[in-house]
C-alpha cells in the first residue's frame, strides 16, 4: 500500500469535544428501580413503565448474541449510567432560551438550533444525551397535521398512536439489545405524517453522546399513513473518551397503503483511536414494516463511525406490491468493527426488494456484510437483487460477506453478487498519467466505488458524506 | 420383509449409536487390534462423539437442517452379511474401472475388480481394503489426520465405528477411473453404516476417483461416511462423489483434502437419493498455487432434504478456486448450500470465485443458500453470487413455440440446468447413466 493511501486514512475525529455542561445523571447500574426512576423522572404513564419492565423482565432470561463477527470484551451493564440530561435551567418558552452552552456545541458540529440559520427545508430534533433538546419546526410542520417531536412529548400527547405502534415492529423480546432498549430508552423521535401528506421538508434527528460513562438509548417510531410520504435523516456524534459506550437504539417505521418512507444515516461516532481505546458500541435495531400495499421503505446509510457496528436495518414487506431497499456504504478503519448488512422478509405477493452494499475496510479493521432475504411461502412473485463489494485497503484488514437466501416461493427470483478488490496500482498508474495526484486518485476511486449508494442520500446529506469519506481518507502524501 | 422401526428421541438414538460395536463379520478381513495406534484414535473417537453429541438446530452450521426424522430411529449395528451376487450391482457399475465394493460398509472382494492394482506399486496405483492396509505407513501417517473427529459428532462417530474402507495411494498416473461403490441392502431393523475412504496422491500422480453410495432396495439405514483426501505437490485427482441412496435413507457425509503446492483438487458432487442428507467438505491449500475446483449438484423431490456445506481454506499465495453448486428442488423438498471461502493473511495473489445457482420447481419447495466470503489479505480477487430462481419463461416459451409439451419443455429445461454440472464428470459412461437418471426423475419414472 502506498504512503499516499496510507496517510489518507488516517484522520483525526474532528467531534471529539466535550460539552462542560452541568448533568443530571441517574446513578449507575440497571434494576428496576432504574427503570423506575426514569420512568418517573419522564413522568410517564402506567402502561408505558408496565412496558418497560416486561422487557427488562425479558431481558434479563436472554444471552448476548456472540453470532457476529465481532469481538469486544463482556460489555457490563451495571456500569453503565442509563440516564443522562442537561440540567434544566428553567422552562423554555422559544429556541432562544436554550441553554447558550448547549447553542455552542451545535453549532461547532454544523447543526444551528436556530430555525433562521438552519439548512432550509430541514426540521431537526437534537437529542443529547438521555433527552430531546429542541425540536425545530414542530409548528409549521403541525399546521398541515405532521406530528414531529421527541418521544417523551408523544407519550404524553398522543398516547394513542404511541401505544398503538410501540413496538409493532420490534417487539420488546425481539433480540437482547431491542429488549435491553425498550426497558430503557429514554427520549428519540417521534413522527406521524397522515393520510395523503406529502411532508414538505426533510425531518431529522441528530444525536449527540456527551456524558462519559453514559449509554444512550434512544426509540425512533415513524408511522406514514395512507399515501403519506416522508424523507428522514440521522446524524451521530460523540466525544473522545478513553473508555467504551453503549449505544442501543431502536428504529421502527411502519408504512400504511401507498405510503412511502426513506430514512438516511450518516454514522460517525467517535470510533476509537488507532489502537482500538474506547469508541462506541453501536448495537442497533433498524426495521421497517410495509404493513400497505404499494408501500416502499428505502434505508441508505453511511456508517463511518463506531468501534463496533452492529446494525441490520430490515424492512419486512407484508403489503402486496411493497418495496423495500438498502443502501450502505459502511467504512472502518484502525481497530474498527463493522458487521452490517440487511434483513429483507418478503410475506406480500409481488414484493420486491434491492440491496446495495459498499464496504471499504482499512488499517486493521474488520468489515463484514450480513445479509438475510427471506421469500416466505406465499410471496409469490417475490424478486430480490442483493450486490455488496468489498475493497481492501492494506493488507492487515479483513472483509467478509455472509449472505443468507431463504426461498420458500417457487416464482421468486433472487439474486445475490458480491465481490472484493483493492485499489490497484494500475489504477493509481492511470490517474497519475493524466496528472491526477494519488490523494485525489484514491478519494475518486472510493467515490466511484460508492456512487451507487451516494445517489440515494438527499443532496444535503450526499455533500456530507461525501466530505466524511474524504476526511476520514485526507491527509497529507508523505 | 417388513422393517421393525421404533419412534424414539433424539438422545436414545444418540445413545443407541453409541453402542455399536465393530463386528467382526468376514473372517480375516477385520481389524485384528494389534495396530496400537488405530485402537488409541478409537477410543478418542468414542470421547469426542460422546461430548459433541448430535447437534442442534442451535448450532449454525446445523440451523437449517432438520435432522429430526434421523432421531425417530434406533440404528443397529449391521451383524450379519449380505451375499450379493453381480447381477445385484450391474446396474451401478462403471466398465473399464478398477473397483472395490463395500456391501453395508463391508468388503466384498468377490464383487470388487482390482485389475492389476491389487499389487502393490504395480502402474503406480495401490487401490485395496482399508483393513489389508492398516499397517501401511501411509495409512498410520494419513488415517483420522484430516477428517476433524474432534469437531464433528459425526466424524467421530465414523472414526470409532467403521469396519473396513477403501485405500487409494497412487505414485504415478492411474489408467482407469477407481471406482468405490457402497451399496446399502435392506435390513430387518434400521442400520448404522460407516463408509471411510482413504486417498493419499504422491507427488505429479493422476487419478480419478468416483465414490459411488447406492441402495439397493428401500429401507432405513444411516450412512455416515467420512472421506480424507491427501494431495502432495503437482498431483493431480479428479474426485467425484455420487450419492444415490434410497428414499428413506439417511447419509451424512464429511470429506476433507489437503491440497498441496502446485496441485490441482477437482471434485464434483451429486446428491440425488436419501430422506436427509448432508455433504461437508472441506478443501484446505497446504502450499503455493494449489487449485481446487468444486462443482456440486443436489436434486431432490418429496420430502427430501439436501444439504451442502463446503469450506475452502486459501492459506497460501497464488491459489485458485472455483465454485460451481447447484440445487433443484421439486415437491416439498429442502435444499440447503452453505460455502464458506476463507483466505487468510498470508494467501496473497487469491483468485476465487464461486457461484451458487438454485432452481426451485414447486410451489412448497425451499431453498437456502449461504454464500460466504472471509477475506483478509487485500491482495485477492474474489467474488461470488447466488441466484434463485425458476425455469425461464422465455425458454419455455421458445420450447414451446417448437411444439413442445408445457412438460417436456420444463424437463428439458431443468435437465439442461443440471446437465451443467453432470458433463464435469470425466468419466463418459458415468455421465450418460447419470443423465439418464436424471431425465427419468425428471419426467417423474422412478429407476
Amino acid at each position: 500500500m502506498s504512503s499516499a493511501i496510507q496517510n489518507l486514512v488516517n484522520q483525526p475525529y474532528k467531534h471529539g469535544f466535550v460539552t462542560d455542561i452541568e448533568t443530571e445523571t441517574v446513578p449507575k447500574g440497571l434494576s428496576e428501580d432504574v427503570i423506575r426512576l426514569i420512568s418517573k423522572k419522564k413522568n410517564e404513564p402506567e402502561w408505558l413503565l408496565e412496558f418497560r419492565l416486561a422487557a427488562y423482565r425479558h431481558w434479563l432470561t436472554m444471552e448476548e448474541p456472540a453470532w457476529a463477527s465481532v469481538s469486544y470484551p463482556r460489555i457490563d451493564f451495571q456500569d453503565i449510567i442509563y440516564f443522562a440530561q442537561p440540567k434544566p435551567k428553567k422552562q423554555l418558552a422559544s429556541m432562544d432560551e436554550v441553554d447558550p452552552e448547549l447553542r455552542r456545541t451545535f453549532d461547532k458540529l454544523g447543526v444551528p438550533l436556530h430555525e433562521q440559520k438552519l439548512m432550509t427545508g430541514v426540521a431537526v430534533d437534537v437529542i443529547f444525551d438521555s433527552v430531546s433538546v429542541t425540536t425545530t419546526y414542530k409548528a409549521k410542520l403541525a399546521e398541515i397535521g405532521i406530528i414531529f417531536c421527541s418521544f417523551s412529548e408523544a407519550v404524553h400527547e398522543h398516547p394513542e398512536l404511541v401505544k398503538q405502534y410501540l413496538g409493532s415492529v420490534v417487539p420488546s423480546g425481539d433480540n437482547f439489545y431491542a429488549a435491553l432498549n425498550s426497558a430503557v430508552f429514554t427520549d428519540g423521535s417521534f413522527c406521524f405524517i397522515p393520510k395523503g401528506t406529502k411532508c414538505p421538508m426533510d425531518l431529522s434527528t441528530y444525536f449527540r453522546i456527551n456524558t462519559e460513562g453514559s449509554g444512550q438509548f434512544e426509540r425512533t417510531l415513524i408511522i406514514a399513513e395512507e399515501g403519506s410520504s416522508v424523507c428522514y435523516l440521522e446524524g451521530c456524534t460523540a466525544p473522545q473518551f478513553d473508555t467504551n459506550q453503549l449505544h442501543a437504539a431502536v428504529v421502527e417505521l411502519v408504512a400504511l397503503d401507498n405510503a412511502d418512507i426513506k430514512y438516511s444515516t450518516v454514522q460517525n461516532w467517535y470510533a476509537g483511536d488507532e489502537n482500538g481505546k474506547g469508541g462506541i458500541y453501536n448495537f442497533v435495531t433498524k426495521r421497517g414494516l410495509c404493513k400497505g400495499v404499494n408501500s416502499k421503505i428505502s434505508w441508505t446509510q453511511v456508517e463511518t463511525g463506531s468501534a463496533i457496528t452492529w446494525k441490520y436495518p430490515s424492512c419486512v414487506l407484508l403489503g402486496d406490491n411493497s418495496i423495500g431497499e438498502f443502501y450502505s456504504v459502511a467504512l472502518t478503519n484502525h481497530m474498527q468493527q463493522a458487521d452490517t448488512g440487511s434483513k429483507m422478509i418478503h410475506l406480500g405477493r409481488n414484493t420486491r426488494s434491492r440491496i446495495i452494499s459498499k464496504g471499504i475496510s482499512a488499517g486493521r479493521s474488520s468489515n463484514s456484510y450480513r445479509g438475510l432475504v427471506k421469500i416466505g411461502s406465499r410471496a409469490t412473485g417475490a424478486r430480490n437483487y442483493s450486490q455488496c463489494d468489498s475493497m481492501l485497503i492494506g493488507n492487515s484488514c479483513g472483509a467478509n460477506t455472509f449472505p443468507t437466501i431463504d426461498v420458500q416461493n417457487a416464482t421468486a427470483q433472487v439474486e445475490h453478487e458480491a465481490s472484493t478488490s483493492k485499489i490497484g496500482e494500475d489504477q493509481m498508474f492511470f490517474f497519475a498519467q493524466r496528472g491526477i495526484g494519488s490523494e485525489e486518485a484514491v478519494s475518486m476511486i472510493i467515490n466511484g466505488f460508492c456512487k451507487d449508494v451516494f445517489v440515494h442520500l438527499p443532496m444535503e446529506f450526499a455533500v456530507e458524506a461525501t466530505k466524511l469519506l474524504g476526511l476520514k481518507l485526507e491527509g497529507s502524501v508523505g | 420383509m417388513t422393517q421393525v422401526s421404533t419412534t424414539i428421541s433424539k438422545e436414545k438414538c444418540f445413545e443407541q449409536l453409541l453402542l455399536g460395536k465393530t463386528v467382526k463379520r468376514v473372517p480375516g478381513q477385520y481389524l485384528s487390534g494389534s495396530e496400537g495406534w488405530l485402537e488409541a484414535v478409537r477410543a478418542e473417537a468414542l470421547e469426542n462423539a460422546r461430548a459433541l453429541n448430535f447437534p442442534s438446530d442451535r448450532h449454525d452450521d446445523w440451523r437449517f437442517t432438520d435432522l429430526s426424522p434421523l432421531f425417530q430411529h434406533g440404528f443397529q449395528p449391521v451383524s450379519s452379511f449380505a451375499k450379493l451376487t453381480p447381477g445385484d450391482i450391474e446396474k451401478f457399475l462403471i466398465p473399464g474401472s478398477t473397483r472395490l465394493v463395500f456391501v453395508d460398509g463391508c468388503y466384498d472382494a468377490g464383487l470388487s475388480e482390482l485389475g492389476f492394482s491389487g499389487s502393490a506399486g504395480a502402474h503406480g496405483v495401490t487401490v485395496s481394503s482399508l483393513v489389508e492396509r492398516i499397517g501401511d505407513v501411509q495409512v498410520e501417517t494419513y488415517f483420522a489426520r484430516q477428517a476433524s473427529f474432534k469437531q464433528d459428532a459425526f466424524a467421530a462417530l465414523n472414526t470409532r465405528f467403521f469396519e473396513d474402507g477403501a485405500f487409494v495411494h497412487v505414485t504415478g498416473e492411474a489408467a482407469a477411473p477407481i471406482h468405490i461403490l457402497h451399496v446399502a441392502t435392506r435390513r430387518e431393523a434400521p442400520s448404522a453404516i460407516y463408509p471411510r475412504c482413504l486417498v493419499v496422491m504422491e507427488p505429479d500422480s493422476r487419478a480419478t476417483v468416483v465414490e459411488d453410495y447406492a441402495g439397493l432396495e428401500d429401507g432405513v439405514n444411516f450412512s455416515d461416511a467420512v472421506t480424507e483426501v491427501v494431495l502432495k505437490d503437482d498431483a493431480q485427482l479428479q474426485h467425484v462423489r455420487v450419492q444415490r441412496d434410497e428414499k428413506n435413507a439417511f447419509h451424512i457425509g464429511h470429506c476433507s483434502v489437503a491440497v498441496g503446492r502446485g496441485s490441482v483438487y477437482a471434485a464434483t458432487s451429486l446428491a440425488f437419493g436419501a430422506r436427509v442428507s448432508r455433504h461437508d467438505l472441506h478443501a484446505v491449500q497446504m502450499g503455493e498455487g494449489a487449485e481446487i475446483r468444486l462443482n456440486g449438484l443436489a436434486l431432490i423431490t418429496g420430502r427430501q432434504i439436501a444439504d451442502t456445506h463446503t469450506r475452502i481454506d486459501h492459506a497460501f499465495p497464488r491459489g485458485k478456486s472455483v465454485q460451481l453448486h447447484k440445487c433443484i428442488a421439486d415437491g416439498a423438498a429442502h435444499a440447503i448450500f452453505n460455502g464458506k471461502v476463507i483466505v487468510h493473511p498470508g494467501a496473497a495473489g487469491t483468485d476465487s470465485s464461486q457461484s451458487s445457482r438454485n432452481l426451485l420447481l414447486s410451489g412448497k419447495a425451499r431453498i437456502d443458500t449461504q454464500p460466504q466470503l472471509e477475506i483478509f489479505n487485500d491482495d485477492v480477487k474474489c467474488k461470488h453470487g447466488a441466484t434463485v430462481g425458476q425455469i425461464d419463461a422465455d425458454s419455455l416459451f421458445f420450447l414451446r413455440s417448437r411444439g413442445f409439451s408445457e412438460e417436456r419443455a420444463r424437463n428439458l429445461l431443468s435437465h439442461a440446468f443440471a446437465a451443467e454440472i453432470i458433463i464435469k464428470i470425466p468419466v463418459p459412461s458415468l455421465v450418460e447413466s447419470l443423465s439418464r437418471t436424471i431425465l427419468d426423475r425428471m419426467s417423474g419414472v422412478r429407476t
